[in-house]
């Protein structure tokens, strides 16, 4: 059974910084909008108090988004799912094969073609030798790139190469999948497209975490929300409650 | 399949039910054809892409070889083979140092933003200098044609000896990764000491010359015995097993110390890049 589960989860980011950090005040913290309002000094190092506390239990079909500020812990909490960041205190259980795609591009060499990144992609990833033909014609369909894939991808929009990522990171439909952000750069076709790819996707009872500022995006493929505010949870349940959550926090 | 964390301790290679021996094999599989691709875009975006690097050696090895053969008066013809070796195994050396480096803060995208294993960002950044150091040896083959470099079975065992070098280039990436990563002020330090080291190693010059007071300088010198146990057999002569003692210390060691910097740092590598 596929699961992630979090129990009384704490992150702390240190900043390593020699040179100014000295300067910050802290108190100031307090006073901003975005991100965690706990920081504290340790030695020279300033560590942010990105998670506090966060306990979640996702089972076989859910679509979750996280919802929050700039700098609530959003990211933090997929790169803490996906085993990226190790939690400071608490317990992270993840069973299942994750895939993570968390930054705009997943491109592994700006400089390859379209069609040499899906290439090394299926090598480091394992995907299986047989389908590879289907799984590139599939990819062709999805992101209707055409020549482009033959060219390198570092000349690729910003959307062209949300729709590349995304293709690459739902063409094995992994156990658990975690976007970030990026996405949100492809058109109002491309987000259709994207949407329905992932209610096939999560219909084989899979679970996603979505991170995002785009509400359409949100509603399009999630069910289910949680509300971040400065590094704390402050609601988890249905998306809609979520937003309502949400909006009054601003 | 499970993978269950307590703090500060997660398996980070994913989660396969494989064996170790066979994993290890994959990952060395997938990190060269990455520093494959690496290599490809290089001859893409110029003509002869790593080749300039191979000409950047023949350039410095034409020039030390004159300069050496000046300041200890033997003829260019009877040290540029021995010249040219040191100098295109030091290249290796010198990259591995200085790829390891930057390993991880190079790949800053990848690290805190897949789940890939940090195996394969070393083993990119290994098999990078190892193809570029294929291409180097096109300088030997160019020596052998002409005449200026022996050719004879003693040659093959300087396999052994590349194939030891490059099994040390994974725990200097590690470890200097690592530490590089989390500590930006080593980077510049390694650049530094490595300069040095090209000069009081037997490089460019001819180790038996050297006075006796400073006989120190070959024997503690451990990058020395990684230069001889390749270059020796190239001209044609049989390292001592002492040579490939050292380097074989070096290796057991250097391993102890990748895995105990790993242990300490490697959870927290994603927070230094």
């Amino acid at each position: 059974m596929t699961h992630v589960r979090l129990n009384q989860v704490n992150v702390r980011i240190p900043i390593y910084d020699s040179q100014g950090l000295r300067l910050l005040r802290l108190p100031f913290f307090k006073e901003s909008r975005v991100g965690t309002n706990t920081v504290s000094r340790s030695g020279g190092v300033i560590i942010m108090h990105a998670l506090k506390d966060i306990s979640l239990d996702l089972a076989e079909g859910d679509r979750v988004c996280l919802i929050g500020h700039n700098g609530a812990g959003k990211t933090t909490l997929l790169r803490v799912v996906a085993g990226i960041y190790p939690p400071a205190s608490g317990t992270v259980s993840v069973q299942g094969e994750i895939f993570a795609l968390l930054g705009t591009s997943i491109a592994l060499n700006s400089d390859a073609t379209g069609y040499e990144n899906i290439q090394l992609m299926a090598n480091l990833y394992d995907w299986p030798k047989e389908d590879y033909a289907a799984t590139v014609q599939d990819i062709e369909e999805f992101t209707e790139l055409g020549e482009y894939l033959s060219l390198p991808t570092r000349i690729y929009s910003s959307g062209m190469q949300a729709r590349l990522s995304f293709a690459l990171a739902t063409a094995q439909a992994p156990d658990i999948l975690l976007i970030d952000e990026g996405i949100g750069a492809g058109d109002a076709h491309f987000q259709e497209k994207a949407q329905a790819r992932v209610q096939n996707f999560v219909s084989r009872a899979r679970i996603m975490l979505l991170a995002s500022h785009s509400d359409a995006l949100c509603r399009a493929m999630c069910t289910k929300a949680l509300v971040l505010s400065k590094g704390e949870g402050v609601f988890f349940g249905d998306i809609e409650e979520g937003f309502k959550v949400y909006a009054a926090l601003q | 399949m499970a993978l269950t964390t307590s703090p500060a301790s997660r398996n980070f290679n994913g989660a396969r039910a494989i064996p170790q021996y066979q994993r290890t094999w994959n990952n060395l599989r997938k990190s060269f054809s990455w520093a494959w691709l690496d290599i490809v875009c290089q001859y893409r975006r110029s003509k002869i892409g790593p080749l300039w690097e191979t000409i950047n050696v023949l350039v410095m090895l034409t020039g030390l070889a004159v300069v050496s053969s000046a300041i200890f008066n033997s003829s260019l013809r009877d040290v540029i083979g021995y010249v040219a070796i040191g100098i295109i195994v030091w290249s290796a050396i010198g990259a591995l140092i200085t790829e390891g480096s930057m390993a991880f803060v190079r790949n800053t995208g990848f690290v805190t933003g897949s789940t890939l294993g940090i195996d394969l960002y070393i083993g990119r950044s290994v098999f990078k200098v190892l193809i570029t150091f294929a291409h180097h040896l096109l300088i030997y083959v160019l020596g052998v044609v002409v005449g200026l470099i022996p050719l004879g079975f003693t040659s093959l065992l300087a396999l052994p000896g590349i194939v030891l070098l490059f099994t040390n280039g994974f725990w200097v990436i590690t470890t200097l990764g690592l530490i590089c990563a989390r500590f930006r002020d080593v980077d510049p330090i390694i650049r530094n000491l490595l300069q040095l080291a090209f000069f009081v190693t037997p490089v460019f010059w001819n180790y038996r010359t050297i006075a006796s007071n400073r006989q120190f300088l070959v024997d503690y010198n451990l990058l020395f015995y990684f230069i001889e146990i390749i270059r020796s057999p190239l001209l044609g002569e049989i390292p001592p097993a002492s040579h490939y003692l050292a380097v074989l210390g070096v290796t057991i060691v250097g391993y102890l110390i990748a895995w105990l910097t790993y242990r300490r740092m490697r959870a927290q590598l994603a927070f230094f890049v």
